[in-house]
C-alpha cells in the first residue's frame, strides 16, 4: 500500500507535504491556491473520495467501478490462501493460546515460514511484498485468531512500518530483511502514562552523547504491543532541537535494538481479550542508539507518526465473516424461525458485507496507482468495523443464550478479542475527530471564501442558497450522476443510489452551515462532529456497497441478487440514520440533546459521583 | 376573621362614597370625602357610619368570631393569665429548666383544669419560654403543646362556621405554635396532622399552615448541595481540615496537618502551647505555585473568618498579586502536540455571531491563591512553620520572597470585657461562639476598620492593597462560607458581617455590594441556566470571575 508513497515520499518533500494534507503545518499560501485550483478542475485522480463528500460532491470516478485485481493476482492470492487457512484450521489451538497466554513457538514458527511476517515488505528485502488488497483477504484468514492477528499487526501493521516508509535505504537493507523473515520482531513504542495521543505526555528523552555518535534514551513506555520478545523497536523520544536558534523540544523517532541494552521489559499484561498476545512496559535506562538509527531526520517524529498511522490496516473488519458462519451451523429450524432471531441473522451478515464491502474498496483504491490519500477512509473503515464487529460477536453470543457465554463456545473469546478493536491503533473517539476535522480543514479551505461572502451579506449568493433548500425541501431529485444516462450504478440499485446522492448532498449543505455557524471553533464542538463523522462513515458504507453490488450483477457473480438484497436494506437504514444525524446537526434542532447531555456531564463530573439521591434515602 | 374585617370595610367604604355622591359637586374637595374627620360637613354622616359599623359589629355571627365588646376586659384577663402562667414556668424554672420541667408545667396545667380554661394565654407563654427551657427543636414537646387544646370544640359544623373565621383566637394560636416550629426549622410529623384535625378540622387556618410547611420544608430543608453538619467537630484540627475541603472546592486537594496541638513544659518550667497548624493545597494550585516568578512576593493574608452555623474560624491563605499583563505568556499553538488530529483547524472563519453563547464577562484578574490554612495562633512565628511546611512540597518557596501581611485578628467578635483577658488580644482563639447580634457585629467591625489598619502587623507599605471581596448574605446566621474558584481566586461569603481583608478601601462599600451581589446571585439562577460562566464586577469591590458554584451558592442561606 505505502509503496507508492514511499516513493513519492522520498522523491520529493514537496509532495510529501500535500499528502499530510490539511493538516500540513506549513499550508502556506502557494499550496491553498494549489488546492483551491484542483477543486475546480475535474477532479484528477489526486484527489481522494471521502473529502469530496464534505463539498456535496461524488467524486464517482474513484469508487465505481468497484476495485478488481488482475488475474494472476487471483492466482496468487488462491495459492497464498490456502495453505494459510489450513494451517489456521489444523495447527493453531485458539483456546489454548487464550487459555495459556501465550502463543507457542511452534505456531510462531509456522507463521514465519508462511511468510506472514513480511507480508507487506518489498520483495527485494525478502518479503513478501503483496497489495494491500491480498494483505486484507489474508488477514481475513489471521483474525481467525485474534492473538495471532494482534501479535502481526504490531510487527508490520505499525513495528517495522517507520522503517518501511521513513527509513532511508541503508536502515532498509539492514533490518527489513530479518524483520521480513520473522527473525526479528518488531514493536512500535509510543504510548505512555498519561494519553496515547498527546506528544506533551512523551517523556522519554534522547540525548546526544558527548561524542555525537549515540542517542542515549531514557524513559519508559508502556502498553507495547510485542514489547516481551521485540527485537527492533520504534521508539519515540523527545530531543532537543534547535529551530531559528531557539532550543526546542520535539518528538523524534528511533530504530533500538534490544541488543543495544538497557532495555527492560516488564510483566505481561493480564488483558480481557487477545490474551495470547504479548503486551508489557518497557523501560530505557540509557539506551546508546547510533545517530544513524533516526528515522527521518532528527525531531521529525511527528511526521514519521503521521505516516504510519495513515497506513491503518483493515484486518479486523473481516474477523467476522467466519464467525457468522460457525454460529450459522449452530441451530436447528425451530430456533431460526423466530422473528427476532432471524432479525440477527439479516443484522449479521448486513454488518459482514458492509465491512467486507468498505474493506476491499479501501484496499483497492489504496493499490492504484498515483497518491491517494486514504487515511480517512482506512479510518472510517476501522471504526466502521471495530463497532459493527462488536455488534455481531455479541449478538452472536446472545443467539446462543447462556451457552455462548460458556467457555464450551469459542464466542466469549470472540466478544473479549473483538473488545480491544474500538480502542486500539487510536480508539474510535479519536479516529471520529480525525475523520470529522481533516475533512472540515479540507472543506473550510475550499468554503471560506463563500461563508465570508454570505457573512457580509451577498443577496445573489443567499438567494441561491435559499432556492437551493426549498428546491431540496420540494422533493426535487439530487442528481450526482451516479445513475441516468452516465450512471454508474445498476439500475436495480437506483433508489439506494438516489439515497445516496440526496444524502451526500445534504451533507454538502450541512458541513456548509456548520462551518458558517462555528469557523475554526468547530475543533471544541466534539459532538457535532462526532455526528459528522457518523454521518460520513455512513455515506462511505453505502457507496462501498452499491459499488460493489453494481460489479456483483454486472459480471454476475453468484448470490448477486442477495447482494442487491442486502444493498438496498444497508441504503435505506443508513438513508434515515444519516437524515436523522443531519437534522440533529441543524441550529435549534429539536432533536438535539446536546446541551442537556453536557450539563448532565459536568454536573456529574463536578460531583465525581452520580447525583441522584437515592429513592429510599429519607421520607420527606 | 380577615374576611368579616374587609367585609366591614368595604361597606364602610361605600357607605362613604355613597355619601359623598350626594354632596354638592360646589364643594369641589374629592379628597375630603376619604377624609371625612376633616370636614365638618360630613359630621352626621360620620355618626350615620358610626351606627353602622355598631351594627354591623353587633350583629349575632360576628359577636361569636370577635367579641369586641370584651376587648378591654379581656385584655386584663389576659395580663392576668400571662402572669399566672409565667408565674407557672418561673416557678419551675428556679429548680431547672429542662424537658423534663417543661413537660411537668404543662401537665400541671391540663390536669389541673378540666375545661382548660385560658389554654390560649397558656400556650403563648410556653411557647416563649421554649427556647429558656431547650426544647424550641423539639417536636414532642410541640405536640404536647398542641395537645393542650381541647378538642372537637373548635371544629366547624357548618359550611357557615366554616366559611368564616371560626375561633379565629385559637386558630391563631395553632398558627402561632407552627410558625415557632418553622422558624426553628422543626418539621411537623403526623401526630401534629392529627392533632391539627382533631382541634381544628380539615381547611382550617392552621391545617393549611400545615399543609404549606409540609410543602416548602421537605424541598428547603435538604437544598444546600454543600450541607454543614449540625453538630461541627469538636476538634479544632477536625474542624479546621472540614472547614478547609469546604471552602477548597477542589476534589483532589490535599490536607495536611503541619502541627498538632500539645502543650510542652520548658525546662524553665514555663508551659508552652503549641498551636495546631492544618493546611490545605490542592494540584491545580502547587502548578500555578511552581510557574509563579520567582522575583514577585507572594503574601501570607489573613486572618479572614469563615462561619460554620454559629462558630466563626479563621483562615490564611498564601497568594500573590495578579500576574502583569506583561508576564503572561500564552502557549502557542504547537501543531505537532496531538498525533492524531489537529487541535486547531486553520482556517479564517469565526464563529458565527448567532452561535456566539458566551457572555460578555468582565474579569478582573484578581491573584491566584496558592494555599489556605488554618491555626490557632495567627503569629508570624507559626504561619513561618507553615510556610516551611509547605516548601517541602513546594520547593520555589524557597526562592520565593514571603511577606506577611496579618491584619489585627478579630478582636471585634470577642466580648468587649475580656478583650483584654488574653495576652495575645489581636489574636483569634481558633473558634469563637458568636452571640452577638449580626447587625451589632456589622457595627463593630466597621468602627474596627479603622483602629485595624495602624495595628496591622507586617505590613509592605509600598504594596498597594488591593479591594477584596466582599460579601455579605445575611440572611440567617448559620450561612456562609468561603471557597477557592478554579482559577484559585477566593470567594468569601459570610454571614451577617462582612468580609474584610483591606479595611482601609472597603468598609464604605460594605452595604452595597452586598445587595449587588444578592441581585446578581438571582440573574445569576438563570443565567446558569445557560452557560456555567459569567462574572459580576460591582462597583467598589471586584466580585471577579464567578462560577456556577456561586449559583449554588445562593441555596445556602435556606438552611
Amino acid at each position: 500500500m505505502n509503496m507508492n508513497r514511499l516513493i513519492v515520499f522520498s522523491r520529493t518533500f514537496r509532495i510529501g507535504q500535500r499528502l499530510l494534507g490539511c493538516h500540513a503545518r506549513h499550508a502556506g499560501k502557494e499550496e491553498l491556491r494549489l488546492q483551491q485550483r484542483r477543486s475546480i478542475k475535474t477532479h484528477s485522480r489526486h484527489l481522494a473520495y471521502a473529502k469530496d463528500l464534505f463539498l456535496g460532491q461524488v467524486n464517482k470516478a474513484e469508487v465505481f467501478p468497484y476495485p478488481e485485481i488482475g488475474n494472476d493476482e487471483l492466482e496468487e492470492i488462491k495459492q497464498l490462501v490456502a495453505p494459510v487457512e489450513k494451517f489456521f484450521s489444523d495447527d493453531v489451538d485458539s483456546a489454548k493460546i487464550d487459555r495459556e497466554a501465550t502463543i507457542p513457538p511452534e505456531t510462531l514458527q509456522g507463521l514465519k515460514d508462511l511468510g506472514l511476517f513480511g507480508i507487506m515488505i518489498p520483495e527485494e528485502y525478502g518479503g513478501l511484498g503483496l497489495s494491500n488488497t491480498i494483505y486484507a483477504r489474508l488477514n481475513e484468514i489471521i483474525a481467525l485468531d485474534g492473538s495471532i492477528a494482534v501479535t502481526l499487526a504490531a510487527h508490520q501493521a505499525i513495528g517495522l512500518k517507520g522503517i518501511l516508509i521513513a527509513g532511508n535505504e541503508a536502515q532498509k537493507q539492514k533490518y527489513l530483511p530479518k524483520l521480513a523473515s520473522g527473525e526479528h520482531i518488531a514493536a512500535f513504542c509510543l504510548t505512555e502514562p498519561g494519553s496515547g495521543s498527546d506528544a506533551a505526555s512523551i517523556q522519554t528523552r534522547a540525548t546526544l552523547s558527548e561524542d555525537g555518535k549515540h542517542y542515549l534514551i531514557n524513559g519508559s513506555k508502556i502498553w507495547i504491543s510485542n514489547g516481551g520478545m521485540a527485537d527492533i523497536m520504534t521508539v519515540f523520544a523527545r530531543t532537543e532541537v534547535e529551530v531559528d536558534g531557539v532550543k526546542k523540544d520535539k518528538i523524534s523517532a528511533f530504530i533500538v535494538e534490544r541488543a543495544f541494552g538497557g532495555i527492560t521489559s516488564g510483566k505481561p499484561e493480564d488483558k480481557l481479550g487477545i490474551r495470547g498476545s504479548n503486551t508489557c512496559e518497557l523501560s530505557f535506562d540509557n539506551v546508546p542508539v547510533p545517530v544513524e538509527n533516526v528515522i527521518g531526520e532528527i525531531g521529525g517524529g511527528f511526521k514519521c507518526f503521521k505516516f504510519i498511522k495513515s497506513g491503518f490496516s483493515v484486518w479486523p473488519s473481516v474477523e467476522l465473516t467466519s464467525e457468522y458462519a460457525t454460529t450459522r451451523k449452530q441451530f436447528n429450524k425451530s430456533l431460526s424461525e423466530f422473528g427476532m432471531i432471524q432479525e440477527k441473522f439479516a443484522m449479521m451478515a448486513l454488518n459482514a458485507f458492509v465491512m467486507e464491502s468498505m474493506a476491499y474498496l479501501t484496499s483497492g483504491m489504496m493499490d492504484r496507482p498515483g497518491i491517494p490519500d486514504c487515511s480517512l477512509e482506512a479510518a472510517m473503515v476501522k471504526v466502521f468495523s471495530s463497532e459493527g464487529g462488536w455488534i455481531c460477536v455479541s449478538e452472536a453470543l446472545q443467539v446462543l443464550g447462556g451457552l455462548g457465554y460458556t467457555k464450551n463456545y469459542p464466542f466469549e473469546r470472540f466478544v473479549r478479542d473483538c473488545r480491544i478493536l474500538p480502542i486500539f491503533e487510536g480508539t474510535n473517539e479519536i479516529l471520529r475527530m480525525y475523520i470529522a476535522l481533516t475533512g472540515m480543514q479540507y472543506a473550510g479551505k475550499i468554503l471560506t471564501g463563500k461563508i465570508k461572502e454570505m457573512k457580509k451579506g451577498n443577496i445573489g449568493l443567499a438567494i441561491g442558497m435559499v432556492s437551493k433548500k426549498l428546491r431540496a425541501s420540494l422533493g426535487a431529485s439530487v442528481d450526482l450522476g451516479l445513475t441516468g444516462k452516465d450512471g454508474v450504478v445498476h439500475p436495480s440499485l437506483e433508489d439506494s443510489a438516489k439515497k445516496l446522492e440526496q444524502n451526500v448532498s445534504l451533507f454538502g449543505s450541512t458541513v456548509e452551515s456548520l462551518l458558517y455557524r462555528y469557523g475554526k471553533t468547530i475543533v471544541d464542538e466534539q459532538l457535532v462532529l462526532k455526528r459528522v463523522a457518523d454521518v460520513l462513515i455512513h455515506i462511505y458504507a453505502m457507496t462501498a456497497v452499491l459499488s460493489r453490488a453494481s460489479r456483483s450483477i454486472s459480471i454476475g457473480l453468484r448470490n448477486h441478487d442477495h447482494e442487491v438484497l442486502l444493498a438496498n436494506t444497508f441504503c435505506n437504514d443508513a438513508f434515515f440514520k444519516n437524515n436523522y444525524w443531519m437534522v440533529q446537526l441543524q441550529k435549534h434542532s429539536p432533536e438535539n440533546n446536546d446541551a442537556n447531555i453536557k450539563k448532565i456531564a459536568k454536573q456529574v463530573l463536578e460531583n465525581r459521583a452520580y447525583i441522584c439521591s437515592h429513592p429510599l434515602e429519607r421520607t420527606y | 376573621m380577615k374576611g368579616s374585617r374587609c367585609l366591614h370595610q368595604l361597606k364602610s367604604l361605600r357607605l362613604l362614597s355613597h355619601a359623598g355622591r350626594l354632596l354638592p359637586p360646589a364643594a369641589g374637595d374629592n379628597g375630603a370625602l376619604f377624609r371625612p374627620r376633616s370636614s365638618s360637613q360630613l359630621g352626621g354622616l360620620q355618626c350615620a357610619q358610626r351606627e353602622v359599623l355598631r351594627h354591623f359589629h353587633s350583629s349575632p355571627a360576628c359577636t361569636k368570631g370577635q367579641p369586641a365588646r370584651f376587648v378591654q376586659e379581656e385584655d386584663k384577663t389576659r395580663d392576668k393569665s400571662l402572669v399566672t402562667h409565667d408565674d407557672l414556668f418561673e416557678q419551675v424554672a428556679k429548680e431547672a429548666k429542662t424537658k423534663a420541667t417543661f413537660n411537668k408545667v404543662i401537665d400541671v396545667y391540663t390536669k389541673g383544669d378540666i375545661r382548660r380554661r385560658g389554654h390560649v394565654e397558656f400556650i403563648y407563654a410556653a411557647l416563649k419560654k421554649m427556647p429558656e427551657f431547650g426544647v424550641e427543636k423539639d417536636l414532642t414537646v410541640y405536640n404536647k403543646l398542641l395537645d393542650v387544646f381541647p378538642k372537637e370544640v373548635f371544629v366547624p359544623r357548618n359550611f357557615i362556621q366554616r366559611m368564616f373565621n371560626h375561633y379565629p383566637r385559637q386558630q391563631e394560636c395553632g398558627v402561632q405554635v407552627l410558625e415557632q416550629m418553622e422558624n426553628y426549622g422543626i418539621m411537623p410529623n403526623i401526630e401534629t396532622k392529627v392533632l391539627l384535625v382533631q382541634i381544628f378540622g380539615e381547611k382550617t387556618h392552621p391545617m393549611r399552615k400545615y399543609q404549606r410547611i409540609m410543602y416548602w420544608f421537605p424541598k428547603f430543608k435538604h437544598v444546600n448541595p454543600f450541607p454543614i453538619p449540625e453538630q461541627l467537630p469538636e476538634d479544632p484540627v477536625d474542624l479546621a481540615r472540614f472547614s478547609l475541603t469546604r471552602m477548597a472546592n477542589d476534589w483532589d486537594a490535599k490536607v495536611t496537618v503541619y502541627q498538632l496541638p500539645c502543650t510542652d513544659v520548658t525546662e524553665s518550667g514555663a508551659e508552652v502551647t503549641l498551636p495546631h497548624i492544618v493546611g490545605i493545597q490542592s494540584p491545580g494550585q502547587m502548578e500555578a505555585l511552581a510557574k509563579h516568578n520567582p522575583d514577585r512576593p507572594v503574601f501570607v493574608e489573613g486572618p479572614f473568618p469563615l462561619w460554620m452555623r454559629k462558630t466563626c474560624v479563621y483562615y490564611y491563605v498564601l497568594r500573590a498579586d495578579p500576574t502583569p499583563p506583561e508576564e503572561k505568556i500564552e502557549e502557542p499553538y504547537d501543531p505537532e502536540r496531538c498525533l492524531s488530529y489537529p487541535l486547531q483547524l486553520d482556517l479564517d472563519l469565526d464563529r458565527d455571531l448567532g452561535d456566539d453563547e458566551s457572555f460578555d464577562v468582565e474579569d478582573l484578574d484578581e491573584g491566584p491563591v496558592f494555599a489556605m490554612c488554618m491555626t490557632s495562633q495567627g503569629d508570624q512565628a507559626t504561619l513561618n512553620q507553615w510556610i516551611s511546611g509547605l516548601q517541602e512540597s513546594n520547593p520555589i518557596l524557597g526562592q520565593i520572597p514571603t511577606l506577611f501581611r496579618l491584619g489585627a485578628g478579630p478582636r471585634e467578635l470577642q466580648g468587649v470585657g475580656d478583650a483584654d483577658s488574653a495576652s495575645r488580644s489581636w489574636f483569634p482563639s481558633h473558634v469563637q461562639r458568636e452571640e452577638a447580634h449580626p447587625g451589632e457585629e456589622a457595627e463593630a467591625v466597621v468602627e474596627e476598620a479603622e483602629a485595624v489598619v495602624e495595628e496591622a502587623e507586617a505590613v509592605v507599605e509600598e504594596e498597594p492593597r488591593r479591594s477584596q471581596v466582599v460579601m455579605t448574605l445575611g440572611l440567617r446566621s448559620d450561612c456562609g462560607g468561603n471557597f477557592v474558584d478554579s482559577s484559585h481566586r477566593l470567594w468569601s461569603f459570610s454571614s451577617g458581617v462582612s468580609v474584610k481583608k483591606a479595611p482601609d478601601e472597603v468598609h464604605h462599600h460594605a452595604l452595597h455590594p452586598c445587595i449587588a451581589l444578592m441581585q446578581c446571585i438571582g440573574k445569576f439562577a438563570l443565567l446558569t441556566q445557560r452557560s456555567p460562566t459569567a462574572a459580576i464586577a460591582g462597583p467598589g469591590c471586584s466580585h471577579t470571575g464567578a462560577s456556577s458554584r456561586l449559583h449554588q451558592m445562593q441555596l445556602q442561606w435556606i438552611q
